[in-house]
């Protein structure tokens, strides 16, 4: 058992309805797009049909002419510093100058006074393009005789890793068995509800921009770059966000274009994407070729493991490097073993960029090491749910690249997902047809280091309390895209402040208004966010028992306050309100603010790439599904899935299960139907909700969600994170079920019908032979 | 995307919709739920001046049993309207299962049955269940009427033998019969909104275990629905088993000429329409219900 310090918890722990969700349910909730401005233009990019080919001109006089267009701007109208999220490689330009790399790349866009203008204007851009031959096979990629997409990226390779810790050749040698297996992921979009949206205007030199974003701070930093702008001149700001999942971490076309057409005209420029640009802006998850070597002893203790990838990255890096390390990185958490080497390209392609999706690079790698797992469990007899119990790693552990991990549950996230399914009884005995598979994951409670090198902390927060005391509000660079983050973040507020939840209000992701966070990704919020906050909270209450002590004439140590009520343990006759108390302050004292903020200890090795995959704390879980098979039709059906988590203190148990269901719901998508596809030219031949699947309702399958006690002790209240770690054991979970099933490897991504048909065909024909 | 400027007209009586549609010429389409052609619209694939909406004709959205005659659908009936009639739920209850297993509740509380029918896409689910129940059309000129039979109305992907500047389809008649069973089994990728992979329809009509006659239908395999004869021989006058239905569904691959697209390669749709076609006799022969 971990060192639970388990207290009596006024606000937190309990499932408060969120925040938002009145505004949301009824309708009432304005999201970016909804928002309009007075003398507002539309906005439209206008992109390249395609993959790779040089630009030989443009001619935007035609669009000029037509009535209602107020701006026709290209490369010639913009900055040509080059952008990117990941620092290393800057690679993107607002507006392509000399080729374009993909079906979708920038080349121009114009500002008009109704939406159907743009497209005529769009229509009248004269293009003259020479096409050129493209890379549309990541694995050829960096041969000689393939097109170069960028010329100081020579062979197309965008990124090359190269990590040795202990000694796997020796590990090999000395094991009992050695297995090497090979597996390809799937192209996957995230997919949100919302569309991309940004709305520019400029109000002489200031640049304000509401955007459907995950981080108002990244956007606002590398907008001030590209426009060579003080940071304090350009605002970012977030109303509702309907989804991000990593696909809105990035400033796109419609930030940058946005602000350009809004300078140009004088006027406020909405900009959006529609579903098929969204496909072609992407940004999702990278494809990955994963050939994985393990040596193991006889009982199936993992002795060393080599992992040896290859990414397609598209036309641009986009988050891409920190993509390509995690890939390698987060496969050493959930089994302890000493001797691991990641070798790694990353490879450019004329093909929509790819970067960081819910679980950033982490859930193909663990579905190939998941599978990879049970095929040694297999050979060697073993059950593979003992073979994870066997090599479940402990708290208080180091893993091979340094990662420090606290609290950790492993194996009683596998041992209370054994029994909740039932697998002793199943394993084994299931009729043909049905399977039942297990898979581990973990992963980062934040970011150890931002995606640009700072030394700005984390995460910081300001409680301001009304003068009355009948309210406070917390001002938090945190981003709610949907998650609940607001919500959660003003439990914690009123719990540190002895307040109430009822009485909390917030302001949140405006890089005016609140203090700086980096945002929603790296599942970092309840974690980073929220120590923040509750350093925040405990300052406020610190001036509330020194104001009651004075009130009441009462030594301050004596004093505390708990849901709105100052009182003195044990001497029930001194009572005053969180109103008296903050009333009085503010009359003779001024605004009653408490701040905070976070800064993650320095974490991670000395060895390149060491800072990826750092973090104060990690979440690991468990999932067992199982799944019925149509031997005639390849038909998966998964009718159970058990997920028992290790994520720390809950805040809100609602919006926890709300993150599981979630995550299973797009690990579920992304293992059986989602693959973005492309045409012999690349241009995506799915980009649309019809022929890109991603589950509905009525495909879920029935979710058991469970939690093992644990406290973490570098979280405020011992919390973890939960929201991008449940998508990781999906895939290789449902792989695993499958192969119970029906004895047939699904070696690939997602794991189609047509797929698991041809494998049982194929096995059928196989044994026919024989 | 952008709906393109158009005309709208909604008449009030179907004399008058047909002169209007023959009035306006190439250049005016017929509308009835929009879910097929204002995406087409959208999209650009089709840039009608002027749209007829059937919205103010609501003689077309009933569902009767005319004795002598059978069940009449009104071409405007939606899917909905399909699934929960209980004229359908008495006579023809596979058509109202097959409605259930199209598109999504949304799209079925507006998509109709004669949309589905003239827009004429391979992978429709309504033409395989209605042609293996023998349903025949009727189509109303400015000065013409005219019944099809169903089994003959396709002619090609999205190409049917409506003359689209004259005609306009009114209603479905599913003819009284002596079937005994019958059911429409949908292949599709997921549960909802997913179109057909394959589907196939089987109408049986049995004098205890022998098959005195049958009509199987196959879609999304061919450039038209269409009927499974050489699997229709295999079983006539036989005693059912599991053998000889699972000989007539590699009879009625035979009837396929399936294409490999996005949704799956042709090899694959060969071995469902095998499996399909067994599968839908067996419940059309079992279930007891047509
Ligand atoms: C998300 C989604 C999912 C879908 N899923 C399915 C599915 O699972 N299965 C399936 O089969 N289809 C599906 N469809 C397609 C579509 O919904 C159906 O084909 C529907 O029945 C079309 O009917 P409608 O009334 O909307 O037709 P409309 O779009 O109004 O018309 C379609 C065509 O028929 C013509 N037309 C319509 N009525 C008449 C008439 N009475 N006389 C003459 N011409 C007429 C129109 O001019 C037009 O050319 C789906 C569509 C969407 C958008």
């Amino acid at each position: 058992m971990s060192d639970t310090v388990k207290q009596d918890y006024a606000v937190i722990g309990k499932s408060v309805p969120k925040i938002d969700g009145r505004e949301k349910v009824t309708g009432a909730a304005r999201y970016t797009a909804d928002l309009k401005f007075p003398n507002m233009l539309y906005g439209k990019i206008l992109t390249s049909p395609f993959a790779h080919a040089r630009i030989i001109s443009i001619d935007t006089s035609e669009a000029e002419k037509i009535p209602g267009v107020r701006a026709v701007i290209t490369h010639k109208d913009a900055p040509t510093l080059k952008y990117g999220i990941s620092p290393a490689r800057w690679d993107e330009n607002i507006f392509c100058i000399d080729t374009v790399k993909f079906v979708g790349d920038k080349v121009a866009a114009v500002a008009c006074i109704d939406e159907q203008t743009c497209y005529k204007a769009l229509a009248a851009i004269k293009v003259e393009y020479e096409e050129l031959p493209a890379v549309l096979d990541p694995l050829r990629a960096t041969e000689e005789d393939q097109p170069q997409i960028h010329p100081e990226f020579v062979r197309n390779i965008n990124a090359e890793i190269h990590q040795d810790f202990g000694d796997v050749e020796a590990a090999f040698k000395e094991a009992h068995y050695v297995r090497t297996d090979t597996f390809v992921g799937n192209r996957t979009y995230q997919t949100p509800i919302e569309p991309h949206t940004a709305t520019s205007m400029w109000d002489g030199e200031k640049l304000t921009v509401y955007s459907s974003t995950q981080s108002p701070h990244y956007f606002q930093y590398y907008i001030a770059r590209e426009f060579g702008l003080p940071m304090g001149d350009v605002r970012v700001l977030k109303t509702y966000v309907g989804g991000g999942f990593g696909g809105k971490l990035e400033p796109t076309g419609l930030e940058f274009g946005g602000a350009i057409l809004a300078k140009i005209t004088g006027r406020p420029v909405k900009m959006f994407y529609d579903r098929a640009e969204m496909f072609a802006h992407n940004r999702g998850r990278h494809r990955q070729y994963m050939t994985i070597t393990s040596g193991v002893d006889k009982d199936g203790k993992i002795l060393g493991v080599h992992a040896d990838f290859v990414m397609d990255g598209g036309a641009y890096t986009s988050l891409g490097i920190a993509t390509a390390y995690y890939a390698g990185a987060m496969l050493t958490l959930t089994y302890e073993f000493d001797n691991f080497r990641f070798d790694m390209l990353r490879v450019y392609t004329n093909l929509p960029a790819c970067g960081a999706q819910r679980g950033h690079g982490a859930p193909q790698p663990r579905y190939a090491f998941e599978a990879h797992l049970d095929n040694i469990a297999k050979d060697l007899g073993i059950d593979p749910m003992d073979i994870r119990i066997l090599n479940a790693r402990r708290p208080n552990t180091t893993t091979p690249n340094e990662f420090l991990v606290n609290s950790c549950e492993m194996k009683a996230c596998l041992e209370k997902a054994r029994e909740m399914s039932g697998w002793d009884e199943k394993k084994g005995k299931l009729p043909k047809g049905r399977g039942i598979g297990v898979a581990t994951g973990s992963f980062v409670s934040g970011a150890g280091y931002p995606i640009y090198r700072t030394d700005l902390p984390h995460a910081a927060a300001m409680i301001k309390v009304g003068e009355d005391g009948t309210s406070a509000t917390l001002y938090t660079g945190a981003t709610d895209i949907g998650q609940g983050s607001d919500t959660v973040l003003c439990q914690m507020a009123a719990e540190a402040m002895g307040y109430t939840y009822e009485q909390m209000k917030i302001v949140a992701a405006d890089t005016e208004t609140t203090p700086h966070d980096f945002g929603a990704y790296a599942s970092r919020q309840t974690l980073m966010s929220g120590a923040a906050v509750k350093q925040a909270g405990e300052e406020v209450k610190t001036q509330m028992l020194e104001t009651a002590a004075e009130m009441l004439d009462f030594p301050t140590v004596d004093l505390d306050i708990r849901s709105g009520k100052v009182f003195s343990p044990g001497n029930e006759s001194v009572t005053l309100t969180f109103e008296e108390v903050a009333r009085h302050f503010f009359v003779n004292r001024g605004p009653l603010v408490g701040k905070g903020s976070y800064t993650p200890p320095k974490l991670g090795g000395k060895f390149k790439g060491a800072a990826v995959g750092t973090s104060p704390a990690y979440s690991f879980a468990a999932q067992v599904s199982e799944v019925e098979i149509d031997e005639e039709t390849g038909e998966v059906n998964v009718l159970d899935v058990w997920d028992v988590h290790d994520c720390g203190t809950v805040i809100n148990p609602a919006l926890l299960e709300a993150q599981v269901h979630g995550a299973l719901f797009m690990g579920l998508g992304e293992s059986i139907w989602e693959e973005v596809k492309f045409d012999d030219k690349g241009r995506i031949a799915n980009p649309n909700l019809s022929e890109y699947r991603i589950p509905t309702a009525m495909d879920m399958p029935v979710v058991h969600s469970a939690l093992v006690d644990s406290y973490e002790p570098a979280g405020p209240w011992g919390v973890k994170e939960v929201g991008e770690g449940a998508t990781l054991p999906t895939m290789g979970c449902f792989r695993n079920a499958i192969f119970d099933a029906m004895g047939v490897s699904i070696n690939s991504l997602p794991l189609g019908f047509e797929k698991v048909w041809r494998a049982m065909k194929e096995q059928r024909e196989e044994g026919a032979a024989e | 995307m952008f709906l393109p400027d158009f005309d709208y007209h909604a008449p009030e009586t179907l004399a008058e919709a047909c002169d209007l549609l023959r009035d306006l010429g190439p250049s005016a389409k017929i509308l009835a739920g929009g879910t097929d052609l204002l995406i087409k619209m959208k999209h650009g694939l089709v840039t009608p001046r002027a749209v007829i909406s059937l919205k103010a004709l609501d003689e077309l959205k009933t569902i009767t049993h005319v004795p002598g005659r059978g069940v009449v659908i009104g071409a405007r009936a939606t899917h909905n309207d399909l699934v929960n009639s209980p004229v359908l739920h008495e006579h023809f209850l596979s058509v109202s299962e097959a409605a259930h297993k199209m598109a999504n509740n949304q799209i079925r509380n507006r998509g109709t049955v004669g949309g589905n029918l003239v827009n004429a896409i391979p992978s429709a689910d309504l033409p395989p269940i209605l042609i293996a129940l023998d349903a025949w059309i009727t189509l109303v000129g400015s000065n013409t009427s005219r019944t099809v039979p169903l089994h003959t109305f396709f002619t090609g992907p999205s190409c049917c033998v409506i003359d689209p500047v004259d005609e306009i389809l009114t209603e479905i008649v599913l003819p009284d019969q002596p079937t005994t069973g019958s059911t429409y089994l949908k292949f599709g990728l997921r549960r909802s909104g997913a179109l057909s992979v394959t589907g196939v329809a089987a109408a049986v009509t049995m004098d205890g275990d022998t098959i005195v006659d049958s009509r199987i239908c196959l879609g999304a395999v061919f450039p038209v629905p269409v009927r499974a004869h050489d699997a229709e021989d295999v079983l006539r006058g036989k005693t059912w088993s599991d053998e000889l239905l699972a000989e007539a569904g590699e009879a009625a691959s035979c009837c396929a000429l399936p294409i490999t697209d996005i949704r799956g390669t042709a090899e694959y749709r060969l071995d469902l329409v095998r499996v399909l076609t067994k599968r839908a006799l067996k419940r059309a022969i079992t279930e007891g219900h047509v």
